[in-house]
């Protein structure tokens, strides 16, 4: 185990200076076809070449070979590896150093994975177990259509609806009947407000883990289905343990497996989620502070901020690997 | 090798892959049965008559509108507009109709692809394992890292000057290949998965020992196996990216205005919807969800009827 752990823990590291690289590549080469960002930072007024020249200097895109289509610009790249080293991950347009930025974005979007991860578990377990254990009675064909239908409802869709249609009402019912300060007037809020940052963040948390939450239903029931049908589930009936008995110890604890390597792949989905949930409701989050840099063409906070969250998705996903091999032995091959 | 008895015995290993048809036919009597999947597949089968012949259903040309028209509400069928027009005083339901096919379009290049390369990717790995494997994993790791929308966010807006022309094709190229390049990872890992259960089965071993290829093995043997759990992924993963590409033309990056897809009419839909214009919001989110809806049963009523595990 203590192997296995040591050498995932190496391919973490190898994959995170892929990921880097991968990134570098890809704006570097953006930049090659589309002009210089640094032009970005006077909007629409013409800077003089010499103003130009001093802001390329300043965020490092004054090498020669952001010019040449096809070169991989790798010695920006290494300075930039040596930066990270040592904590800089670049500065905003505005002179705002990155890590100061994500310190004060990175709670609000915790918050909200707090709040989506125990929405999909919350739906995931309850739904998923009923319809398993309920197989093809009228609640399975229930919880299936509703799962269906929640996949038919893109985020987007979810909180164009709620924003639009039902948030105004609502939060002006809300202020009238409670008054503006109350809990209710805030969780209906259609905008995110930092002094309140958990009360209008339930809301998009939850349509955010509910819109994850189908793919969670059906893991859940196809696992518990298929640890059902297992002998050892067979045998545990056989010698007469109570049906609670077994679907708790033999079933719930067996299918647990692929539900926990799908929480790896789902927080990645969810990290997505973020950006565009962040993006409509206004909220101060890594995802928010991603999707306004890609308007802003503030290259280097972007990066900045996909190699962060590139580095929290490999931890995770180094803690669902490591998990899953201590649940199933089976699954450390070598 | 070239004994008789070997092979009849190989003869009589490739008429194992009977049964596999079996399946496949058993499937779609399964399916036949099923009320919720003839209605999927008529509105998918709708929604691709519609993106392949768009002329049958509508007689006015999208782009041409007249300003003085705007936002006129519908006029159901009989009137000159029956979906009304929108903003521009372009007839809604025209829109609609072209814009079915960058979207459909969109989906089928998406998942073809990707699902081209990820099993062939994910068969050879599974196979061969040892250092072949060791760079595909290295490879899907990394692509899987960085979560398909946040790389299509990243990449089309960096790429949003490029312009490829107006083309039906070169309108959708952009987001088709961000699209592919992030969502081929998840066929690799599944067929990969399958044939690491399936390549030391007794009946793999016994092709191997009777001297049959590697490449046949791998198509005739250990590929079969995994291609159910494939093709039940197909359907849904056809929804999923037709969702995504209403979310990337909200943004304003993915299909781009002059081309009409209903990412865009949702778009310019949701500004007039408290304006007292909902129906310009409402055709198109209808439209996407239909579809969605309908790939997304026929997807699960697959994946059922393909897993013989669930029987």
């Amino acid at each position: 185990m203590g192997r296995y752990i040591t050498r995932r823990v190496l391919q973490g590291f190898l994959t995170l200076f892929l990921v880097m690289f991968l990134l570098h590549l890809l704006t570097t080469l953006a930049i090659q076809l589309n002009g210089n960002p640094a032009q970005a930072f006077f909007g629409d007024r013409t800077p003089s070449p010499s103003q130009l020249a001093a802001v390329e200097t300043r965020y490092g895109l004054d090498d020669p070979c952001y010019d040449q289509l096809g070169n991989p610009c790798i010695g920006p790249f290494v300075e930039r590896l040596g930066d990270y080293a040592q904590g800089d991950f670049g500065e905003s347009l505005r002179g705002r150093p990155v890590t100061d930025i994500v310190s004060t974005a990175a709670p609000n979007t915790l918050r909200l994975f707090v709040v989506v991860t125990i929405t999909w578990l919350a739906i995931g377990m309850t739904l998923g177990g009923i319809a398993a254990r309920r197989r093809g009675k009228a609640s399975d064909h229930g919880i299936r259509g509703l799962s269906i239908l929640i996949d038919a409802l893109p985020i987007f869709v979810l909180l164009l609806v709620y924003k639009y249609i039902f948030s105004v009402p609502l939060s002006r019912w809300a202020k009238d009947t409670f008054g503006s300060d109350s809990l209710p007037a805030l969780l209906f809020k259609p905008s995110f407000s930092p002094q309140h940052a958990w009360a209008t963040l339930i809301v998009p948390g939850i349509l955010l883990g509910l819109a994850g939450s189908a793919a969670f239903i059906r893991l859940v029931r196809a696992a518990q289905l298929e640890t059902y049908n297992a002998d050892h589930v067979r045998t545990a009936r056989s010698k007469g343990l109570s049906e609670r008995h077994v679907s708790r110890h033999h079933v719930v604890r067996n299918s647990a497996i692929p539900v926990v390597t799908a929480v790896g792949i789902v927080f990645t989905e969810a990290l997505a989620g973020a950006v565009i949930t962040e993006g409509m409701m206004n909220i101060y989050g890594m995802g928010g502070v991603l999707w306004k840099a890609v308007q802003d063409s503030d290259v280097s906070v972007v990066i900045g901020v996909v190699t962060l969250l590139a580095a929290v998705t490999v931890v995770v996903m180094l803690v669902v690997d490591v998990v899953y091999a201590a649940l199933d032995p089976r699954i450390r091959y070598e | 090798m070239s004994d008789p008895s070997v092979s009849a015995l190989i003869a009589e290993e490739t008429q194992s892959g009977v049964p596999s048809r079996s399946l496949w036919s058993e499937a779609f009597r399964t399916l036949r049965r099923r009320p919720d999947v003839i209605l999927a597949t008529i509105v998918a089968v709708f929604f691709l008559l519609v993106a392949l012949f768009p002329f049958l259903f509508t007689s006015k040309d999208p782009q041409r509108c007249d300003i003085a028209e705007s936002r006129l509400p519908p006029q159901w069928f009989g009137g000159e507009h029956p979906f009304g027009t929108n903003a521009y005083g372009c007839d809604v339901l025209a829109q609609l109709v072209h814009g079915t096919r960058p979207s459909l379009l969109l989906a089928f290049i998406v998942v073809g692809v990707s699902v081209l390369i990820g099993v062939t990717l994910g068969t050879v790995s599974g196979y061969y394992l040892g250092i072949v494997d060791a760079v595909v994993s290295r490879i899907v790791e990394v692509f899987l890292v960085i979560p398909l929308l946040l790389a299509a966010l990243l990449l089309l807006s960096l790429f949003r000057n490029i312009d490829l022309g107006d083309g039906p094709v070169s309108t959708i190229a952009q987001p088709a290949i961000v699209l592919t390049m992030f969502a081929w990872m998840g066929y690799t890992r599944y067929v990969r998965a399958s044939v690491l259960e399936t390549k030391n089965l007794d009946y793999v071993t016994a092709a191997r020992v009777l001297g049959a290829s590697d490449l046949r093995i791998m198509v005739r043997h250990v590929l079969p196996n995994a291609i159910g759990t494939v093709t039940a992924l197909v359907p849904t993963a056809i929804a999923a990216v037709i969702g995504t590409e209403a979310v990337l033309a909200f943004l304003g990056i993915g299909v781009r205005p002059p081309a009409v897809s209903w990412g865009i009419m949702i778009e310019e839909g949701s500004q007039w919807f408290t304006g007292g214009s909902e129906y310009l919001l409402l055709f198109p989110l209808g439209c996407l969800m239909a579809t969605v809806l309908a790939f997304v049963v026929i997807g699960d009523n697959l994946r059922d009827a393909l897993d013989p595990k669930l029987k």
